[in-house]
């Protein structure tokens, strides 16, 4: 029994309705709205969602900064939502690598990304998977229960990890993520390596519906930045409010090629919220 | 960067929401210390004098011109000058109650110079001047001020007579210099007046009449004398040729007829002989022997004539007599005329050496009478002045030359002048709410830190693709709540507190 059957089996055992395709490796044709793509690939999502292991509460959400459907009119939900759906049109029907970098330390360049992955997981056509590239600085294996789950420097260092064991469930349907793993001496030179590369490839081409989100270092890392930009097909360079100056913007963007760079996020401005 | 007034508001009401602890942080810290500096704020009472200068008075028009009325230019500079002095300032020391506590010297010019400052002396219009003094007592406001304007007039009336009396004496002490110059030069005059009587008025001409005299007498008596001489020398040479008596020529005369004919006969003979003839050698002894008689009746005659006797034998000529009479009268007269001569050039020398020193005399008596008449004049001049000198003086004393009246005396002052304490409060509330509102905007406009999207300008034109407000948790909504509650408290009681102490400044239990 394959994989696939496998996982047919238990989405019919949990109560889920599969619907079979006609044509499961057919591509959306170029165009089309990606948003209304929701039966590419049915199979994978149930699959997903019977993975994780126990659901997020609201309460854990909040805790640990991420977005919500709850929310309804909640500006930053709003704004990480288009962001979304920005970068999902200018994929094409196809699924992306983001890398999101803050132009300094301290900008919400993680906050950004956990969150535009969260907010690729809300649609449930879509999966989300984080990598933390920020080695240096992890944050993204505090999402997790536990701290010291393997992570991108234990893939890439030790042959007999799977890929599988780095992936870890959060507790959002749709969602996964890679931690930073153990910090290792040679870190930023693993980037470099072939591993690296084909663990790209391999997470982006096994699940199509797949939107990886990199959580990468600070622009100040310049030559991480450089490499890591080769292996995205966007880049978002997060400012921080009352945190960058226009020469430092401009002083990091010669790192990343013109073509990947999506744009500047404005991060943490201050908005008087609605107290009711 | 360039923001539209939209969105330099919408970004100063971020960042004040943003720092809004900072905001209320100051809000209290400027109205506390607006409120301190209120409450020890000293209050200050100012009260003032004016005083009309007044310098015409009724005695001016009468004493036009002779008396010299002090020049008031920049009165009030004069007035800061006497009321700044020691001697002012002291007084007010001591009066105002302030040796009270035994200051040293140090302590005692500091007070001096806060006195000072919180003085004003100022001119209003032409003769009014006026005196402002503050204090933190109203009570020593009021006396300090009413003192000032006292003293100022007691001084100003005292220099001034202390002035014409300074005026008097100078004037004085010149006029007996003069007076003694003007004595002096009486004296000298005086003195060479009678030194020269001759030099009076007109004797140059009478000198001039003398000499013109003497000089025709003396060309006279000259000319007279020359006819004398010629005549002396012409009867000299009548005489001489004139034989003195008859007989001694008649027998002289008689001899040389005799040789004549002998020398005719010896002639005769010596056609005839020759000369060892007899006849011949007895004619030249004849002729020998008369020569001899000839010779001895001149020799004779000769003697006679020197011994002035007469010979009896010899019968003087008539002629030679009268001439020998008139040569001697010519004689005495050329004598009478010489000596005449001779006096006259004497009388000529004196005539002439008065003269040089009537000239001389006229000089210095002329140089005596200017320098006498010079003296007069300013003698009599400063007489004048002296006379004026002492009115001026007489009007000073008397007070009548500087009056000072004071116009609006010194009164007490009810309401202190100067910053209150509501103004503090006002200031404290405004300047509360302004000033880190400008701290704000002054950091919004001079930190190159980013603080809204439109800021951003890079090349390339990177797009904003998001502007991502703070992810509010229920959590931190609520927290922000009850800051915000805490906040409004903080203000609310900020407020209060000005308030009430501002209620207690009015009804003075402060």
């Amino acid at each position: 029994m394959s994989k696939i059957e496998k996982a047919l089996n238990r989405a019919r055992e949990a109560g889920l309705q599969v619907v079979p395709l006609s044509d499961s490796a057919s591509r959306n044709p170029a165009g089309t709205a990606v948003v209304a793509q929701r039966t590419v690939h049915p199979e994978t999502i149930p699959q997903m969602a019977k993975n994780e292991v126990r659901m997020l509460g609201e309460t854990d959400l909040v805790q640990r900064g991420i977005i919500r459907p709850q929310q309804g009119e909640e500006p930053a939900l709003q704004v990480i939502r288009e962001l979304r759906t920005k970068i999902v049109q200018l994929s094409r029907g196809q699924n992306a690598v983001t890398l999101v970098t803050s132009v300094t330390k301290g900008c919400g360049g993680s906050f950004i990304a956990r969150n535009l992955g969260a907010a690729f997981a809300l649609d449930v056509g879509k999966t989300a998977l984080l990598i933390d590239c920020n080695l240096a600085d992890p944050s993204v294996h505090e999402l997790l229960r536990s701290a010291t789950a393997p992570g991108l420097t234990d893939y890439l260092e030790n042959p007999s990890l799977d890929l599988k064991d780095i992936i870890h469930p959060l507790g959002i349907a749709r969602f996964r993520l890679i931690p930073a793993g153990k910090r290792s001496e040679t870190a930023e030179e693993l980037f470099t390596s072939r591993k690296m590369k084909q663990l790209m490839d391999t997470v982006r081409e096994r699940y199509p519906e797949r939107f990886i989100v990199m959580d990468g270092p600070p622009m100040s890392r310049i030559a991480d930045i450089r490499i890591l930009s080769e292996l995205a097909d966007f880049v978002l360079v997060v400012a921080g409010y009352g945190r960058t100056t226009n020469t430092q913007i401009a002083k990091c963007l010669g790192a990343i090629g013109e073509k990947k760079l999506l744009g500047l996020v404005f991060n943490e401005e201050p908005r008087i919220p609605r107290i009711r | 960067m360039q923001l539209s007034p939209e969105q330099d508001i919408r970004a100063l009401l971020n960042e004040a929401f943003h720092s809004r602890r900072f905001l209320v942080t100051m809000f209290v810290l400027v109205n506390a210390a607006l409120l301190a500096g209120g409450t020890l704020w000293p209050k200050a009472y100012t009260a003032s004098t004016s005083i009309i200068v007044d310098e015409r008075t009724i005695i001016q028009p009468l004493m036009q011109g002779a008396a010299v009325a002090t020049d008031a230019l920049d009165r009030s500079r004069n007035a800061r000058e006497v009321i700044f002095g020691r001697k002012i300032m002291d007084v007010v020391l001591e009066y105002g109650g302030w040796l009270k506590t035994q200051p040293g010297v140090e302590e005692r010019e500091g007070l001096t110079e806060s006195i000072k400052k919180r003085t004003l002396i100022t001119t209003v219009g032409k003769n009014i001047l006026r005196i402002e003094y503050k204090d933190s007592e109203p009570e020593r406001a009021f006396r300090v001020t009413e003192k000032f304007a006292e003293l100022f007039i007691q001084e100003s009336i005292a220099a001034k007579a202390a002035e014409s009396r300074a005026a008097f004496d100078f004037i004085d002490k010149q006029t007996q210099e003069y007076q003694d110059k003007l004595v002096r030069a009486e004296g000298e005059l005086k003195e060479l007046r009678s030194e020269s009587l001759d030099s009076n008025v007109g004797s140059e001409s009478e000198i001039t009449a003398r000499l013109n005299d003497l000089r025709s007498r003396i060309d006279t008596t000259q000319q007279e004398l020359r006819e004398a001489e010629v005549t002396e020398s012409s009867l000299e040479r009548q005489a001489s040729g004139e034989a003195e008596s008859t007989t001694d020529l008649l027998r002289e005369g008689q001899f040389r007829t005799r040789i004549g004919e002998l020398e005719s006969k010896l002639d005769t003979l010596r056609l005839s002989y020759h000369d060892t003839h007899p006849d011949i050698v007895q004619v030249k002894q004849q002729i020998q022997a008369l020569t001899e008689n000839i010779n001895a009746e001149r020799a004779r005659r000769e003697q006679t004539r020197r011994s002035g006797k007469s010979n009896e034998s010899a019968v003087n000529n008539p002629v030679y007599q009268q001439m020998r009479r008139d040569q001697s009268q010519n004689q005495s007269q050329i004598d009478a005329l010489t000596a005449r001569l001779a006096d006259l050039k004497r009388q000529l020398q004196d005539q002439l050496s008065r003269g040089k020193r009537m000239h001389s005399g006229d000089a210095r008596l002329a140089e005596l009478t200017r320098d006498y008449q010079i003296n007069r004049d300013i003698y009599q001049d400063l007489l004048r002045r002296r006379e004026n000198a002492r009115v001026s003086m007489n009007m000073d004393r008397e007070r009548q030359g500087l009056t000072f009246k004071i116009q609006e005396p010194a009164s007490l002052p009810l309401a202190p002048s100067g910053l209150r304490f509501w103004h503090f409060v006002i200031m404290g509330l405004v300047l509360g709410v302004l000033l880190p509102i400008a701290l704000l905007y002054a950091r919004l406009r001079l930190d190159p830190r980013i603080r809204t999207g439109s800021a951003v300008v890079v090349p390339n034109k990177l797009p904003i693709v998001a502007v991502v407000p703070h992810l509010w948790t229920p959590a931190e909504v609520k927290g922000l709540r009850s800051e915000l509650v805490f906040l409004s408290l903080v203000v609310a009681t900020t407020i209060g507190a000005s308030a009430a102490l501002s209620a207690m400044h009015v009804l003075k239990v402060l």
